[in-house]
């Protein structure tokens, strides 16, 4: 036995009838290659929108009206084009190419962002995403923990690629979400083509629409507020401002606040890291990408590559630089706010945090690295929700319940996953979180975990 | 392009090898996904094979990898991973190992057996009992981590052999209360219309009549993840009889090679066409991409209202980040240690060797406009054709690629390349997303699974089929 006389042959299960047999089962083979070729070449096209219905998302409009952006081209629609070629300067002046969104109703966006601007809207609405790819197209827009149906779920395989279409769901669950290209994510996702995507109450934006003194973003009663259900003891019931509901129908009851706490600060954690090696060398947006042949399964084109390969020298929060090289720890900036024309029209989001004491701060949380996080927190924080899911809110959330990450205990997260955590002190708070990127290829059991980043997050309470 | 999918299990694509011991559970020998085989014993060669992994088919091609393997004599081949083992708690299960590879070998389910090193050309015949219900990596522990890394691992599932008292039935002897709670509550609350987990049912035939595969009980898929790296194997396997490679040697090859610039790509400016040893296939039951994507076998199809049960281990030394689309699905249990707190995710983190469970719902997807918007599933809006954005009928009969698309088969004749999108198919991939390629590149070829809606059961008028891919 070994590899020049093998005991066994294992063979390739086969995409396609041959005309005949399987010579090792015995087996005849069916035809699949429709199904071969489309998972992983997928077809362009630009279907119009099956079940269509007329959306009635208020946050264009309201966009408009505070003049974050132009009158809607499309009423109710956000429109959002893809890929477009933005250089950023890294933290040491190294200028790196990344892909990004550009939405064309919004002058903000004309040069693209990394992240992209985040798109906000109250839960329940019709949603219209209209999107065209560019840049070489194809390409699709994933909202990742959105559940529609598949074509507009903007998986290529599953559907198709962009071409032109209205995306087009209802988000049913308050939480944070965010959305990507699904087209050679390998390399789209890792160069920047994603961005947040965050679901209000369902009262948000439409209480601007009656009462333009309310800030975009707020409720009926002018609080921002987030999804959870907090039990009425220590330490979650310290947030003021927590409003709960039925506790075995949940938010049927038709409260916009049912199950929602209000907070007073929030920030947008979104920890990421870049592959500047990637980004020199495969700047082609189709880098690596099978081509079918006119035999599909015998003369397609397949490549040698090196995605396989994942070696992040630059570090991120929320697009702003960890100034460190690989094996280093750093503080990012403090008081960077997301200005509301990348907001969806809501002012002061920060990523490193400045509130004041008795503040309930919020912070949402996204691993967009291809490496794992961990985070430790110089405060005891709640964790309130996952991947747009609130803990313990009913009927689904009978099962589980928000929970509290004691101040210096890691917690761990991987690529896409998202959490959404509360934090309150009455005391001062100086200091910072702790973000260790760990190598995916470097959480072997029984070895130390390989930390290539420490990035620091101030975290200031006054 | 309407195949059977009697069709597709028979082919090979959609038969996971599947064993199962002692007691028979008919819930997993009735499963024609399984393809399950029943043994009063177990039978284990350890040996070796040239896998041809993931690519196009033409006749030169040079992706293939030498693994270690798990040969069961009830089985035609060996496969890595091995075959799926199912067994009953309390179960006493005979096996007997043969080592015809060069160096020791063991075969140790933690908690469960350790057979100890088995020398080269020995045979050693034992039992042990299924003493612990949940999802277990069986593996060769010795030299670890190169042997288990070599192909040499699989799944071994032990199930209750009855629920507690009136309950419904859970993966677990002792579940946690919010466990129980969760599978008394399905098919039974408001909330989860729809089956039981333990519950199985007929359904109605395709909307052109043609028949519709029963619904097993006990739904269940078992997700084994590994990454593969050729040219390291092949030195592992071209080692002189009974040298064995360090483990520190092992894993600077497979997780720290150098990068290098791979490309016979002219779009990208790469510096050789050569690899370096950092792995470059990446699996889910030993298939990439379409192979196990489109593999009901190891794709879950089920109905809205049959909630089904997923179980992942990781046997390689990646960590993947795996998301499933379409459902959130609940953590039910981690290492072992049922969880009292069920998180409810798009999106979990399997580590080196972890196992865990997820409860996929089946619920109908909630994003999809209805009434209330707040994910139950409730009445469909009307849309501005007068229909109802639920069932997604016009969706359903959309073609993409269009009708009348054709490509070549090998023997010339043309072969339609259209897609209906029915049944609604959704994919479950890892987002660290460097495991979704082959050689480096090829996306969409890599360690992906899936999640397809077949029909729902929820429907006003009664369970309802949905426009097969696959009828009968």
């Amino acid at each position: 036995m070994s590899f020049t006389a093998p005991a066994f042959r294992i063979p390739r299960r086969n995409a396609f009838i041959f005309g005949g047999t399987d010579p090792t089962t015995g087996r005849d083979w069916p035809p699949l290659q429709a199904m071969w070729v489309k998972m992983w070449d997928p077809p362009t096209a630009s279907p119009a929108t099956p079940e269509l219905l007329n959306p009635t998302n208020p946050v264009p409009e309201l966009m408009a009206a505070a003049g974050f952006q132009n009158t809607p081209t499309i009423p109710h629609t956000v429109q959002r084009d893809l890929l477009h070629n933005t250089v950023i300067p890294m933290w040491d002046g190294k200028p790196v190419m990344f892909f990004t969104f550009r939405d064309t109703d919004n002058p903000a966006t004309i040069n693209g962002n990394y992240p992209a601007a985040t798109i906000r809207m109250p839960r329940g609405v019709v949603y219209h995403g209209r999107t065209q790819g560019h840049g070489p197209p194809p390409h699709t827009i994933h909202w990742h923990g959105i559940e529609p149906t598949p074509i507009n779920d903007g998986v290529g395989h599953c559907s198709m690629e962009l071409g032109a279409y209205t995306y087009q769901w209802q988000p049913n669950f308050t939480g944070t979400y965010f959305c990507h290209c699904h087209r050679n994510t390998v390399q789209h996702f890792e160069f920047g083509l994603f961005g947040l995507l965050i679901i209000d109450p369902p009262d948000a934006y439409f209480a601007t629409e009656n009462d333009p003194s309310i800030p975009i973003g707020a409720g009926e009663d002018g609080a921002r507020r987030v999804a959870c259900n907090l039990p009425r003891i220590a330490p979650f019931s310290q947030f003021p401002e927590f409003e709960g509901g039925d506790p075995v129908i949940g938010v049927a009851n038709g409260d916009p606040h049912a199950f929602t706490v209000a907070y007073d600060v929030e920030a947008f954690w979104v920890l990421d890291d870049v592959d500047s090696v990637w980004r020199d060398v495969a700047m082609d947006a189709k880098s690596f990408y099978p081509k079918a042949g006119n035999i599909p399964g015998v003369n397609d084109t397949f490549y040698h590559g090196f995605f396989h390969d994942f070696n992040p020298d630059y570090w991120f929060v929320t697009g702003v630089p960890v100034p460190a090289p690989k094996g280093g720890t750093a503080p990012i900036a403090a008081n960077v706010v997301i200005p509301p024309a990348l907001n969806s029209g809501v002012s002061g989001t920060q990523v490193s945090i400045n509130a004041r004491i008795g503040d309930t701060i919020l912070i949402r949380c996204l691993c967009a690295a291809y490496n794992c996080v961990s985070i430790t927190f110089p405060v005891d924080v709640v964790i309130i929700a996952f991947d747009g899911r609130a803990l313990g809110v009913p009927p689904f959330g009978l099962y589980n319940a928000a929970f509290v990450v004691k101040k210096g205990i890691p917690f761990h997260l991987s690529t896409a996953r998202r959490f959404d955590a509360l934090i309150r002190s009455t005391k001062p708070i100086n200091s910072f979180a702790k973000v260790e990127f760990i190598n995916t290829r470097g959480q072997v059991p029984g070895f130390p975990e390989d930390v290539v980043m420490t990035a620091q997050i101030p975290i200031v309470i006054s | 392009m309407l195949i059977s999918r009697r069709q597709l299990l028979k082919s090979g694509l959609g038969a996971t090898a599947t064993l199962v011991v002692g007691s028979a559970i008919p819930a997993i020998l009735e499963n024609p996904a399984f393809a399950a085989v029943p043994v009063q014993t177990l039978n284990f060669r350890f040996t070796d094979a040239i896998k041809e992994m993931v690519t196009h088919e033409a006749g030169n091609n040079e992706a293939t990898c030498y693994f270690w393997c798990l040969k069961e004599d009830h089985l035609a081949f060996p496969d890595v991973p091995g075959p799926n083992i199912f067994a009953t708690y309390g179960e006493r299960i005979q096996i007997i190992l043969t080592n015809d590879l060069d160096e020791p070998h063991a075969f140790f389910i933690p908690g469960i057996f350790n057979s100890g090193p088995i020398a080269p050309g020995k045979t050693v015949v034992r039992s042990f009992v299924a003493i612990r219900t949940g999802t277990f990596l069986y593996y060769d522990n010795l030299n670890a981590p190169v042997n288990r890394v070599m192909g040499l691992h699989g799944a071994f599932i032990v199930m209750p052999r009855r629920p507690i008292g009136l309950n419904r039935m859970t993966p677990y002897l002792v579940p946690t209360p919010a466990v129980q709670r969760l599978f008394n509550d399905l098919g039974r609350a408001s909330w989860w219309p729809g089956l039981t987990w333990e519950q199985g049912a007929t359904n109605p035939p395709h909307d052109d009549g043609t028949p519709a595969a029963d619904t097993s009980p006990f739904r269940q898929w078992i997700w084994v993840l590994h990454q593969a790296s050729p040219k390291l194997f092949a030195e592992v396997g071209s080692l002189a009889p009974g040298q064995l490679m360090s483990p520190a040697a092992f894993m600077n090859k497979f997780l720290r090679d150098p990068f290098v610039a791979t490309s016979n790509d002219l779009r990208v400016v790469g510096t050789t066409t050569e690899f370096n040893y950092k792995p470059q296939f990446f699996t889910l039951g030993g298939q990439s991409g379409h192979f196990s994507h489109n593999d009901p076998a190891m794709c879950p199809n089920a109905y809205v209202g049959e909630p089904s049960l997923v179980r992942v281990l990781n046997a390689g030394l990646f960590t993947h980040s795996c998301h499933i689309h379409a459902n959130h699905v609940y953590v039910l249990c981690v290492n072992n240690q049922i969880r009292t707190n069920l998180w409810w995710v798009d999106t979990f983190t399997a580590h080196p060797m972890d196992t865990w469970d997820w409860l996929v719902p089946y619920m109908r997807p909630p994003d999809i406009p209805n009434v209330r918007g707040i994910g139950r599933a409730d009445e469909p809006m009307t849309t501005l054709a007068g229909g109802k954005t639920y069932p997604p009928i016009e969706e359903m009969n959309t073609f993409i690629p269009p009708l009348g698309t054709q490509a070549k088969d090998p023997s010339g004749n043309p072969v339609g390349l259209e897609m209906r999108m029915s049944p609604l198919c959704f994919p479950m991939h890892d987002h660290s997303e460097p495991t979704q390629v082959a050689q480096g590149g090829n996306y969409n070829c890599g360690l992906v699974s899936g999640i397809v809606f077949l029909g729902d059961r929820n429907r006003p008028g009664g369970p309802v089929t949905f426009p097969g891919m696959f009828p009968g």
